[in-house]
């Protein structure tokens, strides 16, 4: 699904935030990505999703070079992929329908056909009733929930989420994992930045750590613990 | 670990489960298209007082040209008919014979650029003048008639011209020794009045010009205004797999609208100017005898100007579009 070939990134010249990354995510596999703030996360991610481009090295995204992908083939190429940020970027003064409903509008879609499908995605993220408040008047958890039923709308093969459960207590993070793992089931990859060590260590995914731009480690975050 | 994904249904590469057709795109944009053309009207009255000032700004700046425009069609007509009043008058010498003067207009008849010459006798020119003027007891006391007899030389509709007549005249002063005392023609004010028309055509092109040009700055900086107020909005949309043709559709349209809006009032205002300065423009007629009727923009014209206004706003608009829009990336 994914796949980084010696992929480097430096901002202005000089300021590297990877640094010759390796790695390749498997169709419908789930994985983790931690390290410290700064470590290079976010960049990861701003690569897959064609936000930032790497100063060296090649990304395969299902098999396709998306390297030096421009014009209108990043927009039909984001529509592939899910994404959850941290900060949710939701349209505050849209209603949480208009919100999930947007990547279907964007593909055309019927206006029958986008409630339909964003009451159903609602549903799934347990925000059924909530589906005409504009998202000023959710919680940080509720927002959070929103942002996710946008990005798994339209069932795209790859989920990319930054920090999901940064703003959650423990419970609600871990109803957000247990999501992403029923979406994962169905064959959806999955990656998830996040520092919540706790958090992954109580599941049993691959876990890619990151460190000053480095990829560190790739494996079992209980096996790399020696448990 | 390989097991675990091994066993998973796999999605295919397309994110999508239900695909659309080719039909159903089609529709799709067109519904998108109609559906953005009427959204972006009710988005502009999210902000009534700012869309308002705007339109309004854009109906004077648009006025202005289409006040000048009826004012050069207007100034067109009046010099046309007094053009077409650009008769000659010959005075004849007093001694000349009735003989000498029907001889003289059957050789003014041979002219092919005369349409007609009309023969107003010495008596005539007298009973005409005492009907006219305040003075006919005081004429009755003179001892002789005073004036002369006169042909009135009518050119024909190719030489009826300010040049066409100066041409005649000049050719018929060539017959002064066949009694004609005097050729008058009086193209002094009709040379001035085509050249303050010319005069008005460049003004008012000139204006015109400058006015369409500030029209296009106010839409492209509303709507680089706009763009720079939803910038968030348009990284998100970009986020989510939007094109950039889908997101300037709106500012397209609203562009347009401003437009199509500004150019509405334009035409209410260049109403409301003409029937300011109608009085005014009628008595200055009557002071010169004229029967004339202030034209207003027809049909074809208010047409036009809504078109123009339009396109003016759609251009400004997409300038905007291709300078900003396409500039937001999602951070």
């Amino acid at each position: 699904m994914i796949l980084f070939e010696e992929v480097s990134k430096i901002y202005d010249g000089k300021h590297a935030a990877l640094k010759q990354v390796d790695f390749h995510l498997k169709q419908g596999e789930m994985a983790f990505l931690t390290g410290h703030s700064g470590s290079g996360k976010s960049t990861l991610l701003k690569l897959i999703s064609l936000m930032e481009r790497p100063t060296t090295g090649r990304i395969v995204l299902n098999g396709n070079d998306i390297s030096h992908i421009k014009g209108d083939n990043i927009a039909y190429l984001r529509r592939h992929i899910g994404m959850i940020f941290q900060d949710h970027r939701l349209l505050m003064h849209r209603s949480v329908l208009e919100n999930v409903g947007l990547p279907l509008l964007i593909e055309g879609y019927s206006r029958y056909e986008i409630k339909r499908r964003s009451l159903a995605a609602l549903e799934k993220v347990g925000l059924t009733g909530k589906e005409n408040y504009a998202p000023i008047h959710l919680s940080g958890g509720e927002q959070q929930r929103v942002g996710i039923a946008r990005a798994i709308i339209n069932q795209p093969p790859l989920l990319l989420a930054d920090e999901p459960t940064g703003n959650l207590d423990p419970k609600l993070s871990l109803e957000i994992l247990n999501l992403f793992e029923s979406l994962n089931e169905f064959g959806m990859s999955v990656l998830i930045a996040t520092h919540d060590l706790g958090l992954i260590a109580k599941m049993r995914y691959r876990t890619l750590t990151l460190k000053d731009g480095n990829m560190i480690n790739d494996g079992l975050m209980r096996e790399r613990n020696g448990e | 670990m390989a097991n675990n994904i091994k066993n998973k249904k796999i999605l295919s590469g397309s994110p999508r489960i239900t695909k659309i057709s080719f039909l159903g795109r089609v529709s799709a944009t067109l519904h998108q298209h109609v559906q953005q053309f009427f959204n972006s009207f009710s988005d502009l009255w999210k902000t009534p007082f700012a869309t308002l000032m705007t339109v309004l700004v854009l109906g004077l700046a648009l006025s202005l040209p289409s006040v000048f425009h009826l004012m050069y069609k207007n100034a067109e007509r009046i010099a046309g008919q007094w053009d077409g009043a650009s008769e000659i008058s010959l005075f004849l010498k007093k001694d000349i014979s009735e003989k000498q003067i029907q001889v003289l207009i059957n050789k003014l008849a041979i002219y092919p650029d005369i349409e007609s010459v009309t023969y107003i006798s010495r008596h005539q020119a007298l009973q005409e003048f005492k009907e006219l003027s305040l003075f006919s007891t005081a004429l009755d006391y003179l001892d002789e008639n005073p004036l002369p007899a006169v042909l009135v030389v009518v050119p024909v509709k190719s030489a009826m011209t300010a040049a066409g007549s100066k041409l005649l005249a000049g050719k018929l002063k060539r017959l002064e020794k066949q009694g004609i005392d005097l050729v008058r023609v009086d193209l002094d004010w009709i040379e001035k009045l085509q050249a303050i028309v010319v005069l008005l055509v460049d003004i008012v092109i000139g204006i015109a010009v400058l006015l369409l040009l500030s029209v296009l700055l106010i839409v492209s900086n509303t709507i680089r205004l706009n763009i720079l107020n939803q910038r968030e909005e348009i990284e998100v949309l970009k986020l989510v797999g939007a094109t950039n043709r889908f997101i300037q559709l709106p500012y397209l349209y609203i562009g347009a609208w401003y437009g199509l809006l500004g150019g509405g009032i334009a035409w209410v205002l260049t109403l409301v100017m003409v029937t300011w300065l109608h009085s005014g423009i009628m008595s200055l007629m009557g002071l010169y005898q004229l029967q004339f009727e202030i034209a207003l923009l027809n049909f074809q014209e208010v047409v036009t100007l809504l078109a123009i206004a339009t396109a003016l706003g759609f251009i400004a608009s997409y300038i905007s579009v291709k300078q900003y829009l396409v500039k937001i990336e999602p951070k």
